[in-house]
């Protein structure tokens, strides 16, 4: 059963895992290719000194992609469900409604998951060969922040949308879009270092919010 | 399900109790003016200039108000290139004959906040070489870190550890006794084992010496300053708070002025021929002192203890009384902070 709602799931969304994975990939060479043009053109040791004294990291463009990919997904994946309310038939499988959704959204976590770790492993193998390592991996912690807020994005749409009421869609909005903004405080390198414990908290904890909306859902809330 | 609906509740609280001061401070922004200060050697007194609806007051901490040409005259020193386009320039002060490019030489100005000190350092580091020939300052073809045995310099081009460089600076430390690992590090100067240490590159070659000084309790920050008259290379600040200048020829002299925490108060220093004018930003007043400009020594200090606090942040306090921001006046870093104003 595990295997075949992770099947459909993927039967559902593999254009949109394809076309998000395109765009990743796409947005990362232009970044890669961007910071070369820039080494060639401005100088090594320039581009070196202004990355170090001026806190510049040239990834400004990847900020916003975790979180609308995260946002998609969640649409993609949820609205289809929620249209005439067709997730009543997954709720119906043999198995716990919540062991259900929870491997809907696990599949989704995983996607995210493996999307975002090769953004980062493909940025950091490439900007090592022209970049010391300091200046690599205070690339890496920046962008740390935009991906925990891509999961986050992805976990505050899927309560909303699992939300069986408009009227509490609000109130799950108004709640989340704050938790979202959290991971988008500065644009300043590196600040979030002293963050991450609290950041995962809150991915978490959000990670738990979907079951309470299909709990709703599942008592007919109207 | 009762523990995620108790989940929600604590999220909830925790966005209003973040939300809405800054909410609160979006409606009703906060007006931290800071006067500018600066001492007049011929009126023994400071003088603030204090800017309300675009327009400049002069006024000294006895309450009298000065005109802008009557500050200008109080002020020789700071306002020489109004006073000279006026000929007004006193010829000499204090037996000084004063030309304008001594004035100049002798100006400096040095500024530092928490919020600039408080931010994650990238590990990399700049070293100039300080007798290229020219005048302007050009960028070295690489960069060096420090590691728990010495300098490493990376080469720009290759992006590859230059060793020979690496050792042979190292080594220079070493010879003069110096100790890795560093433990601060800021501009040209160093510090391990709670002693002082500068390093230049001239002509390519490492040159190292160590500061003299009498502080025997350790170094908390190092800053960099190098006035045009060269009569200073650095300031430092011990572990107990105490400011001390590191003079040209390598010895530290105590700064009179109270104590001085980096971590948690603004200082400006504006410096003239004959004194500095340093004023300190604390949590809880404003600290306006003048210093010898030779010597170091106090002439004159006035504390200002921070009046009431403003009715709309009082009202703030009385509707908030839990107040989280994530952003602080002390540092660059996101983290969360209560009540922290």
């Amino acid at each position: 059963m595990v295997h075949a709602i992770f099947y459909k799931e993927w039967l559902k969304l593999r254009l949109v895992w394809c076309l998000a994975f395109v765009i990743h990939i796409g947005l990362i060479t232009y970044l890669l290719l961007a910071l070369r043009a820039t080494l060639l053109s401005a100088g090594t040791v320039e581009t070196w000194a202004t990355m170090i004294s001026r806190d510049v990291l040239m990834i400004n463009q990847l900020t916003y992609l975790p979180l609308i990919t995260g946002i998609c997904i969640a649409l993609c994946q949820w609205l289809p469900e929620m249209q005439n309310k067709r997730i009543r038939l997954t709720l119906h499988l043999p198995i716990d409604y919540s062991q259900s959704i929870g491997i809907m959204l696990l599949s989704s976590l995983i996607g995210l998951c493996l999307l975002f770790s090769i953004d980062a492993v493909t940025l950091s193998i490439v900007e090592q060969l022209w970049l010391p390592r300091e200046l690599v991996w205070r690339t890496f912690i920046t962008c740390l922040p935009w991906y925990i807020g891509g999961f986050i994005g992805y976990n505050v749409t899927s309560w909303c949308l699992l939300e069986p009421l408009w009227k509490m869609r609000c109130v799950n909005f108004l709640i989340g879009a704050p938790l979202v903004a959290l991971c988008f405080l500065t644009t300043q390198p590196a600040c979030y270092i002293t963050m991450w414990p609290w950041l995962l908290v809150v991915l978490i904890a959000t990670v738990c919010l979907p079951f309470y909306s299909i709990y709703r859902f599942k008592l007919g809330k109207q | 399900m009762r523990y995620i609906k108790y989940l929600i509740i604590a999220l909830s609280l925790i966005v209003i109790a973040w939300l809405l001061p800054a909410l609160y401070e979006l409606v009703i922004p906060r007006t931290d003016k800071m006067p500018f200060v600066v001492y007049s050697c011929l009126d023994s007194t400071f003088i603030r200039f204090e800017s309300s609806n675009k327009q400049v007051r002069y006024v000294d901490f006895r309450g009298q108000e000065f005109s802008k040409a009557q500050a200008d005259s109080l002020l020789p020193l700071f306002a020489f290139r109004q006073l000279v386009a006026e000929g007004r320039l006193p010829d000499s002060l204090y037996g000084v004959a004063l030309t304008p490019k001594l004035i100049q030489q002798n100006a400096f100005h040095f500024k530092t906040s928490p919020k600039q000190l408080n931010k994650p350092a990238v590990g990399l580091y700049t070293l100039l070489e300080s007798a290229s020939g020219r005048v302007d300052l050009q960028l070295p073809p690489d960069v060096f870190r420090v590691t728990t045995n010495g300098l490493e310099f990376i080469d720009c081009e290759t992006n590859k550890v230059n060793k020979a460089k690496s050792l042979s600076f190292s080594r220079e430390l070493t010879k003069h006794g110096f100790t890795f690992p560093v433990q601060l590090i800021w501009g040209n100067s160093t510090d391990a084992n709670d002693r002082l240490f500068q390093l230049k590159m001239v002509k390519g070659v490492p040159w190292v010496r160590e500061i003299k000084t009498d502080n025997t309790n350790g170094w908390k920050q190092v800053f960099t300053v190098e006035p045009a008259n060269r009569q200073l290379i650095g300031l430092v600040v011990s572990n107990d708070d105490q400011l001390f200048a590191v003079t040209r020829d390598g010895q530290t002299v105590m700064v009179g002025i109270d104590a001085y925490d980096p971590q948690q108060m603004q200082i400006t220093i504006v410096g003239d021929l004959f004194h500095w004018t340093i004023t300190e930003y604390t949590a809880t007043d404003s600290r306006y002192y003048a210093v010898d400009a030779k010597t170091f020594e106090q002439v004159a200090c006035e504390i200002v203890p921070d009046g009431e606090r403003p009715l709309a942040q009082r009202i703030e306090r009385w509707l908030l009384p839990i107040r989280l921001r994530f952003t602080s006046w002390r540092t660059q870093l996101i983290q969360p902070n209560i009540n922290d104003d």
